[in-house]
């Protein structure tokens, strides 16, 4: 699959913009019910909660980038009852608001209840939204690579990791050690790394069962009578001299598989880790592992496109998907 | 009423004369049209086409043959281009096309995604998906001879490889071609259930040369015995 980058970039800075925004509400649930303190200044986990909101609304934006055609963006709410985007398009409007008003809550020093309920509403929602981008893909059976289960679990893991990294990276910049929440930040990402390990490794165990003679179908007939089984089959020629809408969105070349799964475990997994580990609460190292997180995502958003093979491409020529 | 095509991969040649009246007629059509290109008179022409032929060798040698295959939509009957459509703009019609309304759809590639068959194509000029409309606005036209009542495709193919009709009538020409010639969907075990139907190629006769009767053999030993003879003078 063609990976555009306002995809790539809607799913990563929203994802982590959404678990960030989950986590804070959870942890203003936690303190509020169970009447403890949280650390660090309310009105830095304020502003933590707005540059969380901050990164879904430019993820958002750039997922309109996507559309061709974005004057009809609007009506599309309209097949909720069947279509994963549609859901996402609803929830995710649902979210910026009472997102919008949460932070808005905070920062005015709103009354607990009502701060309690918006904090409860955005602790559902963002996980929802998470959910239904990754059912888009998860929804499709032509392409076997992400036609399974592990697709939202690992778009969760991963929004919820990089949002965590960013709620630690923010407080620690402003010299809050916050140990107990770099700590639930360290297992988040370590379990994330856990379900894609686990995902890359479905990726390689299985060949993928329609061939090319499938496809084609012609079951009988070119070989010597009584000869029944599909036979085997090879492209001659695809018919058009130049690319078409079909190569480019399908047919593309699986290449620097290897340095981009690196660049996710490295950048993404290998370093904030280390960086939650060794505790520094320092402003620079604090961007450089939330920016080294999200450009691994980055890659690790790049590679789940490249790495999956629809079906279409047997009629190019692919033996097996 | 579940309108489709039939076609023939026995007789198909694979001239793509289907492919260029498909893009003449729904290119000039109001359905969908027009079908764009890009860079056509440059060194890397492209544009939106909603019939494709594509040509594979099947079988191995020495049993082997070349099969020309057209693809357009299939018209599922459970097509999950319409499942996933956020916007409502892609639609199952009661006679069974699939037709993109153009005014509604916002260019997601969604349908494009969920089509096995590669039969949707963004139009990037329009920013719209475009796929085959079975010439709809053909095949209903009281104002056309009723024999011109078929899509473009159909009455351009010069080996009537492609016929066009209700395949919920059983006594229609597509279902009883069908039934007799073993019509098969493509890669119906996804569950999208197409209405199109492909005829495979027939099998070729087995020519098993007959061993020479006797006595034509020991004519002919006769005749090179005698010629040897004559010439060795």
């Amino acid at each position: 699959m063609h990976a555009a980058f306002s995809v790539l970039a809607f799913t990563v800075l929203s994802g982590a913009g959404l678990g960030a925004l989950a986590l804070i509400a959870l942890a203003d649930i936690v303190a509020t019910v169970g009447g403890v303190e949280l650390p660090a200044m309310p009105a830095l986990w304020t502003r933590t909660a707005a540059l969380a909101l901050m990164l879904v609304v430019i993820g958002l934006c750039s997922s309109v980038l996507h559309l061709a055609n974005p004057r009809n963006a609007w009506r599309s709410a309209a097949r909720f009852r069947t279509s994963w985007l549609s859901r996402e398009a609803v929830f995710s409007i649902a979210f910026l608001a009472v997102a919008a008003a949460y932070v808005a809550a905070r920062h005015f020093a709103a009354a607990a209840p009502l701060l309690l309920a918006l904090a409860a509403v955005t602790l559902v929602l963002a996980p929802v939204v998470i959910y239904c981008t990754a059912m888009i893909y998860a929804s499709l059976k032509p392409i076997r690579a992400w036609h399974t289960a592990r697709v939202p679990l690992a778009y969760l893991m991963l929004g919820f990791a990089s949002g965590a990294l960013l709620v630690v990276a923010t407080l620690r910049a402003y010299g809050e050690p916050v140990t107990g929440l770099a700590l639930i930040a360290a297992v988040l990402l370590a379990g994330a790394a856990l379900v894609k390990l686990e995902y890359f490794h479905f990726l390689a165990g299985s060949e993928g069962s329609v061939t090319i003679g499938r496809a084609i179908g012609v079951p009988q007939g070119v070989g010597p009578p009584g000869a029944t089984s599909v036979m085997a089959a090879r492209l001659l020629d695809a018919g058009h001299s130049r690319g078409t809408f079909l190569t480019r969105e399908f047919v593309n070349p699986r290449r620097h598989i290897r340095p981009m799964r690196w660049l996710f475990w490295v950048a993404s997994i290998a370093l904030p880790l280390l960086w939650l580990v060794a505790g520094l609460s320092e402003w620079r190292g604090a961007a450089a592992a939330f920016t080294a997180c999200i450009a691994g995502l980055f890659a690790e958003r790049w590679l789940f496109f490249v790495e999956a093979r629809h079906t279409v491409r047997l009629y190019h020529g692919d033996q097996r998907t | 009423m579940k309108l489709g095509l039939v076609v023939d991969l026995d007789t198909c040649v694979g001239c793509h004369a289907c492919a260029t009246a498909c893009k003449e007629w729904n290119g000039a059509s109001a359905i969908s049209g027009p079908l764009s290109d890009y860079d056509p008179y440059g060194s890397d022409p492209s544009g939106v086409w909603l019939n494709r032929v594509r040509h594979y060798e099947v079988g191995a040698y020495p049993d082997v043959k070349t099969v020309n295959f057209p693809m357009s939509c299939l018209h599922c009957e459970d097509a999950a281009c319409v499942t996933v459509c956020p916007t409502g703009a892609s639609y199952k019609r009661d006679d069974g096309i699939v037709l993109v309304d153009q005014d509604r759809c916002m260019g997601c590639n969604l349908c494009a995604w969920a089509c096995p068959y590669g039969a949707r194509e963004l139009d990037t000029a329009s920013g719209t998906m475009k796929k085959c409309t079975l010439c709809v606005d053909r095949v209903h036209d009281v104002a056309l001879p009723e024999e011109e009542r078929q899509p473009a495709c159909v009455l351009a193919c010069p080996t009537h490889a492609r016929h066009f009709g209700d395949f919920d009538d059983p006594a229609s020409k597509v279902s009883t071609l069908s039934a007799e010639r073993g019509g098969f969907a493509l890669l119906d075990e996804l569950g999208y259930r197409p209405v199109n139907r492909y005829l495979p190629p027939r099998a070729p006769p087995t020519v098993v040369p007959d061993p020479p009767p006797a006595e034509e053999r020991g004519a002919l030993h006769r005749l090179i015995a005698r010629a040897k003879a004559v010439l060795a003078g």
